[in-house]
């Protein structure tokens, strides 16, 4: 007998709607594509949350493993990440799916003006879309939470990096790792905001 | 290269600066302690030549105060009298070099030379700070809320505009200053780094901002 899915029977609703919201997205990007020549986005990761990973996380926050801790306690059984090539086009792309009919954002960070004290830089939203389905509430049309995560491809290429060394926090040199780890951050920072200049500059003088 | 001279005696003055002048100094003339100051609030000098016994504010007293607002402009005391506790308290106050009067106007210069040239090799301090706003000139890192790397001339820059606060550089003057041994570069190249700055600025939420326009003056501001 297979283990039923933590999802429930929610399970098949949560790809359609990762579908509806990466095509939202498309959409937007192919029209300013078609418009101006500027590709808002350089990739894009979309994936329903695993179902191992899903119920590690209910664990860690001292959850039951029910469709209702995954779907209603946590908000990130959606998630979807951009990559940007430049940092106004991340702003770019948070503007527009915030204007999505049917969303609403409950929360937003944006650790790109308030960089994490460890040099980590990304904008987080957790949005609430209005969907054709019934949720795990009961409401029927029910609303779904989705995670979204934008940044440019230097702080991507920061964080999974960052996230390979697993340096263990009580070494020795565990400091110096660290503020050496943030150095680059910035250096990474420096970069993205001097290629956005120089766009800027470019542009002005066309 | 531009000097400021704070000596009360109108002829001694007018003398000097004619001479300075010729040397290829752009000279401002303060006649007290109070004026000079005010020299200094407006303009930045790349050395100052202050007589001590002066009306209204002395040479030490201005002295110590343009120390005490972090400025490190090399400053030469002209002294009337060959006491050695004068020259003592004038060089604990910060002077880098004195000359006693009367003296030979070759001397002058030359000390003036040297003190300039010198200043070049050990100006930099190792940080600044104007409003929330800190530059590790040897990190090459600017940070406010965040922090953010800098390439060596917009270290050069923001330091230069840093010991300035408040105070109009034209891109003139910024530009013989951080690019003056530079020969492959033009004066495009200020607008280019002010750009970076400002964004560089934006980017940690600092609370100071760059004003001015394109080729114009800049002027670095506490908001």
């Amino acid at each position: 007998m297979s283990e039923e899915s933590i999802y429930g029977k929610y399970k098949d609703n949560l790809e359609l709607i990762l579908k509806n919201i990466v095509g939202r997205i498309n959409d937007y990007t192919d029209e300013e594509y078609e418009r101006s020549g500027i590709k808002l986005h350089e990739h894009m990761i979309a994936r329903v949350k695993s179902e191992d990973s899903m119920r590690e996380k209910c664990d860690r926050r001292g959850l039951a493993q029910t469709p209702d801790s995954a779907l209603h306690e946590l908000t990130d059984s959606i998630g979807i990440r951009i990559i940007c090539s430049f940092i106004d086009d991340v702003y770019e792309n948070v503007r527009l799916i915030k204007s999505f009919p049917n969303l609403e954002v409950v929360q937003e960070k944006d650790y790109i003006k308030h960089a994490k004290p460890n040099g980590y830089r990304s904008y987080h939203m957790i949005i609430k879309v209005q969907t054709p389905f019934e949720d795990v509430t009961g409401n029927n049309p029910g609303e779904y939470f989705a995670e979204i995560q934008l940044r440019t491809i230097a702080m991507d290429s920061w964080a999974s990096l960052e996230h390979k060394m697993k340096y263990k926090k009580n070494i020795n040199n565990s400091d110096l790792i660290v503020s050496e780890l943030k150095r680059c951050a910035d250096e990474l920072a420096a970069c993205d905001v001097s290629m956005q200049t120089i766009r800027n500059l470019i542009l002005m003088d066309n | 290269m531009r000097l400021l001279l704070a000596e009360d005696e109108k002829d001694l003055s007018r003398a000097l600066t004619a001479v300075l002048t010729h040397s290829g100094y752009e000279t401002d003339a303060a006649f007290d302690g109070v004026e000079a100051l005010e020299f200094l609030e407006k303009n930045d000098y790349d050395a100052i030549i202050m007589d001590i016994m002066m009306p209204r504010m002395d040479g030490i007293e201005a002295l110590t105060k343009i120390r005490e607002n972090g400025d490190y402009t090399p400053v030469l005391l002209l002294t009337a009298k060959a006491e050695v506790d004068d020259r003592v308290t004038g060089l604990d106050a910060g002077a880098d070099d004195y000359l006693t009067k009367p003296f030979a106007i070759k001397e002058l210069l030359a000390r003036v030379k040297s003190m300039t040239r010198r200043n070049e090799s050990y100006s930099s301090m190792k940080s600044l700070r104007v409003g929330s706003v800190t530059l590790n000139t040897e990190k090459q890192e600017v940070s406010s809320e965040n922090s953010i790397s800098l390439a060596l001339k917009e270290t050069k820059l923001l330091e230069f505009f840093m010991l300035n606060a408040e105070k109009e550089l034209s891109t003139e003057r910024i530009f013989d200053h951080v690019w003056k041994n530079d020969e492959e570069s033009n004066r495009d190249v200020v607008w280019v780094y002010v750009s970076f700055l400002r964004s560089k600025l934006q980017a940690i939420n600092a609370d100071i901002d760059i004003a001015g326009e394109k080729d114009g003056s800049y002027t670095l501001r506490v908001l």
